[in-house]
């Protein structure tokens, strides 16, 4: 029975996070406060978002570095358009939402067109988007959006009293967990999500079994540059300014996210559940240290350590079960 | 006379429950010619893999030259001279010929150590000429035929004088005239004492060329005769004449109409050729022929995955699109694949997934699968396949071969298929498994579906089919009916001859184009001058000036240096892209302890120290955890960078000593100081990759890590030398970068590894690995610095660079792409 639990990914993730919790809620003033942890948890839904396509990348084996940048890029064209040339704000978003769309077909097509591995495309596009940020912005930042429009990173989906307290949930929180219940389906339900971990598992059998490759391929990356898109209005709310230089790392977040949640880079498993734990420990972590006052860097240290050590762990894990079989 | 040389007795093999050889024995005499044949599947390529030292046996004694011999690899089977030439050698596809054949053995080396090209290509070239033959050696072995490829591998072979040779199908791609070539080397290396075994599926070769001859069936010895007492007829009733099964008999069924109608058909690569016949509803065509014979091919040509070059399918009357598996199965066309490891089974998934994969869509509302449809499928399947598992959520690695055999063929009977191809649906099954599979096969030809069986067992195609097609060398050779023609005549009918085979024709103009886009650094200097002409006319005053020259080559030193150190891990198969932050954390570290007074040599010794440190953290990591170098440098990159801040806490660290600033800032008659270091470090990994055992080892183990194992070459020592490499470079430019600004600042070295990589691929390093070039990288930071001056001068915003190396670096691997693309379709 224990053995069983210990071999349970999401039971271990979970054990971390109530760890975290309990840590954090002893250890740090202020920590139990719902509402000021509620109205932290915007600032995870960007990297929290992309978390979800690259847990269906990854799950084939694939990556996508440039994920940070077609946000960036998506921003910038969004600001651009509404302050240049005076688009309506929602047309303007509905436009970046397109613009990352082209930028995942960009990557997805070439990668699967060209059979080069997505690594070295999204290297390269991760440069490239971030040009096209640059290059449209001239690297000035664009604020003043209107207010409607920041309601989606600053506006609140519903609150209630809790201890005599209100609790405010926010709207960019509301709009992750649709993005990880609609992501979590499709892959665990849908056939599109059974031939991505079979995509993943054997590529020459996915072939064989008559699974379009090449289209499943394109489609998700394609995707992922939509939900791209659509964080990128998220982010740019949140944060009240479109920057090229905006959503520096967030490629790092997010596969740390995935990676953490027990999906494997070397594809075939996958779990958008485990991706959501692994968001959370990633989130709990970063809101109590900076509750703790400890700085910014220390934070990215942690993340990227705690990537490659569960990357590490990952893979003897399932050598480990790989072995006793 | 006849000493014995080899001998291998009561060799026993199991691979995961399938016995591949039962009390094998093997004889080999010295200055004799053994031939030995079989059946595919008979245990041939066992007993040899065993004999040169691939893997032990489970059981059984070896002598060579009479005293026990047990080789833990291929390496120590060769120097003790047991060598074998495999029918498809895995070979360096970007190293020339000559260095193929010499890698493994010693390349020839003149003074330092260094390689001496002419030397070596010399040597490979004699070795070639003494088998007859005549060609450029100093081509990549990618971009020559099999059958040159097979004869570079013998002619290295034979260069060892080895004492035992082991010959697999050598034959099998050569010509008449290059097999005559081979034929004498093989009468001149018998005269010399070696003893050969020659395997080959060609009895006609085996009874010109072989003194005795030992014949094997399901995985034992059964014979060894010399050749006087043999005859073609008596090696083939040997080989096949094993008891028929008595449960495997076919049921007899109605036959109706026409299903499926081949015309015609012929591959793009030359495997099979103008392949005709029908099969009809209820019918099973059995499919005779041995390996090479371009059985599956052909299979995999009607389901899409090969498109041939011509010839015409229908199904029902309907056309067949031969685009992809996917539109075959909707025409009504399914295939049981050959390598149920490698092409059908999804190892870690659980039986149900694996069942229900050919029928998602079929299963779904709305893409949502019916869970409850989907067990009901898996129930089925493991109802009428009579799957023996513990439950359909068991990962189907975990069930036996038969039982997932079974899986496989209910999941393609599950589409109720129109035409089925059985590609050796019995191959690593048990006996019992087997006669299941055939009681199946005759159900589902009940239903009124054409199959088609492929098989190397003869009796199984003869018990199964109702009639029997052989192929030989890629063409039809007979049509016949197993219940009036005996397994002699369809036997000899499907056994190979030597024939004149036709070389695939290759397009001179895609030839030359492919040709033109790898003569890269030309290319480059060509760019350059092009770019730089065309500045010159637009924009006289400020581009063609000496200052101006000397800014383009101080901007490209840095990223020059660091792109050397990047070309060489992505030679080996990695990259590091976490370079600019440690250069950045590097560089830091190394101003600070400058300015607490260190001298400046001090600082450099002790920022290459500490770049060659985090850069094997880097290399170590991904090689102990076996995870991609991407995901370790991925996170190095945030923590180096995080490390950096913390260490500068949010200051530039500014004022450096003059004599730290000496280091690079300044000239020295009159051209940058920075400028001497880049020839330097371009000079030594130039001759480092071009002229070192070392470097070569490296270019070998990105080009194939299963080759380079076998030639003894440790991936964990390389990888670790050139991520060591990598690191010093990363110090080095740490102290250059910091010297030349005479500050770090806390975005120094930020994107410096995409431009470093940039580089690389623009000047002709292949991203994936295998092939890199020390000047071709120099040309390419030279190019990308040229391209941000130009845009500079341009008045195009300097924040489109960007754009400029992503794109290149695109571009780069784009055109890489293509031209292997085009090379793999003239080869």
């Amino acid at each position: 029975m224990i053995q069983r639990l210990l071999n349970n990914r999401e039971f271990i993730l979970f054990s971390v996070l109530c760890l975290l919790f309990a840590g954090f809620s002893i250890t740090t003033e202020y920590f139990l406060n719902l509402d000021s942890l509620l109205s932290y948890s915007r600032y995870w839904v960007a990297p929290g978002m992309l978390a979800v396509p690259m847990t269906f990348i990854i799950a084939t084996a694939g990556i996508d570095l440039s994920v940070g940048s077609i946000v960036a890029m998506c921003g910038i064209i969004l600001g651009v358009l509404y302050r240049d040339y005076q688009w309506p704000i929602a047309a303007a978003c509905a436009a970046a939402i397109l613009s990352g769309t082209a930028a995942g077909a960009v990557n997805g097509g070439v990668s699967s067109w060209f059979r080069i591995p997505p690594l070295v495309v999204t290297l390269a596009t991760m440069t490239l988007f971030r040009g096209v940020a640059f290059g449209l912005s001239k690297a000035d930042a664009i604020s003043n959006f209107p207010p409607g429009f920041k309601l989606l990173g600053n506006g609140d989906l519903f609150s209630f009293t809790l201890n005599g307290s209100p609790v405010f949930v926010p709207i960019a929180l509301g709009a992750l967990l649709l993005t990880m219940i609609i992501g979590g389906i499709i892959l665990r339900n849908t056939w599109m999500g059974r031939y991505t971990l079979a995509l993943g598992e054997n590529p020459v059998a996915a072939l064989y079994g008559a699974i379009p490759v090449r289209g499943l391929t394109l489609g998700i990356y394609t995707a992922c540059g939509c939900v791209c898109g659509l964080a990128s209005l998220f982010y740019t709310a949140v944060y009240g300014t479109a920057r090229a230089d905006a959503a520096m790392g967030l490629e790092l977040e997010a596969i740390a996210a995935v990676v953490i949640g027990g999906t494997r880079i070397s594809g075939g498993q996958a779990s958008v559940v485990g991706t959501l734990l692994g968001l959370l420990i990633i989130g709990i972590l970063k809101y109590g240290l900076d509750l703790s006052g400890v700085r910014s860097q220390y934070v990215v240290i942690i993340v990227g350590v705690l990537l490659i050590v569960t990357a590490v762990f990952n893979e003897w894990m399932a050598r480990r079960a790989g072995e006793s079989k | 006379m006849s000493q014995t040389l080899l001998q291998l007795t009561s060799i026993d093999k199991c691979f995961g429950g399938v016995v591949a050889l039962r009390e094998a024995r093997l004889h080999v005499r010295a200055g004799e010619v053994l031939g030995l044949v079989g059946e595919n599947g008979a245990g041939k390529s066992t007993l040899i893999n065993i004999a040169t030292g691939l893997f032990p046996p489970d059981s059984g004694i070896i002598l060579l030259e009479g005293e026990t011999v047990s080789f833990s690899n291929t390496r120590q089977a060769a120097d003790a001279g047991v060598m074998v030439v495999h029918q498809e050698a895995d070979l360096f596809a970007q190293l020339s010929i000559a260095e193929n054949m010499l890698l493994g053995r010693g390349l020839e080396r003149g003074p330092g150590g260094l390689i001496n090209w002419r030397k070596t290509n010399a040597t490979a070239e004699g070795l070639v000429a003494d088998l007859g033959e005549q060609f450029n050696v100093t081509q990549d072995a990618g971009s020559l035929t099999v059958a040159r490829r097979t004869m570079a591998e013998i002619a290295a072979a034979v260069s060892t004088a080895p004492k035992v040779l082991f010959l697999d199908e050598p034959t099998a791609s050569l010509t008449v005239k290059e097999i005559e070539n081979l034929f004498s080397q093989i009468e001149r290396l018998k005269a010399a004492g070696v003893g050969i075994v020659y395997v080959s599926h060609r009895l006609d070769e085996i009874l010109t060329l072989c003194d005795r001859v030992t014949i094997m069936r399901d995985g034992a010895t059964i014979e060894t005769r010399k050749k006087a007492d043999l005859t073609m007829d008596t090696i083939v009733s040997t080989m096949v004449g094993r008891e028929m099964a008595t449960t495997n008999a076919k049921r007899t069924v109605p036959i109706g109409d026409v299903r499926v109608d081949i015309d015609g058909i012929t591959a793009k690569d030359g495997s099979f050729s103008d392949i005709s016949f029908q099969v009809r509803a209820g019918e099973i065509v059995g499919l005779y022929g041995f390996v090479g014979a371009g059985r599956s091919e052909f299979a995999q040509a009607l389901f899409g995955i090969q498109k041939p070059a011509k010839g015409r399918v229908c199904i029902d009357g309907v056309p067949l699109k031969m685009q992809s598996p996917r539109k075959a199965v909707a025409q009504g066309l399914a295939y049981l694949p050959e390598d149920r490891l490698v092409q059908a089974v999804f190892r870690e998934h659980a039986l149900r997934s694996n069942a229900s994969v050919t029928l998602l869509p079929k299963l779904s509302t709305a893409t949502v699968i019916g869970s409850r449809k989907e067990h009901a499928l898996a129930d089925k399947i493991i109802t009428e396949m009579n799957v023996k598992a513990a439950s359909m959520e068991q990962p189907i690695g975990t069930l036996s071969g038969g039982n997932q055999q079974k899986v496989i063929f209910g999941r393609w009977a599950a589409t109720e298929p129109k035409v089925l191809i059985l590609d050796e649906p019995t191959r690593g099954v048990d006996v019992g498994a087997k006669a299941e599979i055939h009681k199946l096969i005759c159900d589902l030809a009940e239903t009124g579906t054409a199959i088609i069986l492929i098989s190397s067992e003869l009796p199984e195609v003869m018990a199964m089919s109702d009639r029997v097609v052989t192929l030989s060398e890629g063409q039809v050779t007979g049509e016949f009916d197993p219940q009036s023609d005996d397994e002699a005549t369809i036997a000899a009918a499907a056994v190979p001859r030597s024939t004149e085979k036709a070389a695939a024709a290759i397009s001179p103009l895609k030839r030359g184009i492919a040709r033109a886009l790898q003569m890269r650094e030309l290319g480059l200097i060509v760019f350059i001058a092009l770019l730089g002409g065309y500045m010159s006319i637009t924009t006289p005053d400020t581009f063609a000036n000496t200052g101006n020259f000397l800014d383009i080559l101080k901007n490209a030193a840095i990223p020059a240096i660091m792109a050397q150190g990047a070309m060489l891990i992505i030679c080996a198969g990695g990259i590091d892209i976490s370079v600019g932050s440690m250069m950045g954390l590097v560089g830091a570290f190394a101003a600070l302890a400058v300015k607490a007074g260190m001298p400046a040599p001090v600082c450099l010794a002790l920022a290459m120290a500490m770049g060659i440190s985090f850069s094997l953290a880097n290399g170590g990591l991904s090689l102990v955890a076996r995870i991609h170098p991407i995901i370790v440098t991925l996170a190095g990159l945030s923590i180096y960078r995080g490390v950096m801040r913390i260490v500068m806490d949010g200051k530039e660290i500014m004022f450096l000593p003059d004599g730290y600033r000496a280091l690079a800032d300044g000239a020295w008659l009159g051209i940058p100081k920075v400028c001497y270091y880049v020839v330097f470090v371009t000079a030594l990994t130039h001759v480092l990759v071009r002229y070192t055992l070392l470097g070569r080892q490296v270019l070998a183990l990105g080009n194939s890590e299963s080759a380079a194992r076998l030639i003894g070459l440790s991936k964990t020592k390389l990888t670790l030398f050139v991520f060591g490499c990598s690191g010093a470079l990363v110090g080095l430019c740490a102290v250059l970068n910091a010297a030349y600004y005479g500050k770090v600042q806390a975005n120094t070295g930020v994107g410096i590894e995409l431009q470093a990589i940039a580089a690389c691929v623009i000047g002709g390093t292949n991203i994936l690995g295998g092939r890199g070039s020390a000047l071709g990288t120099l040309l390419g930071a030279l190019l990308v610095a040229l391209l941000y001056n130009s845009l500079v001068l341009l008045e195009a915003s300097s924040y489109w660079q960007n754009i400029f190396v992503g794109g290149l670096i695109l571009a780069a691997v784009v055109v890489d792409a293509l031209v292997q693309r085009l090379r793999g379709a003239g080869a």
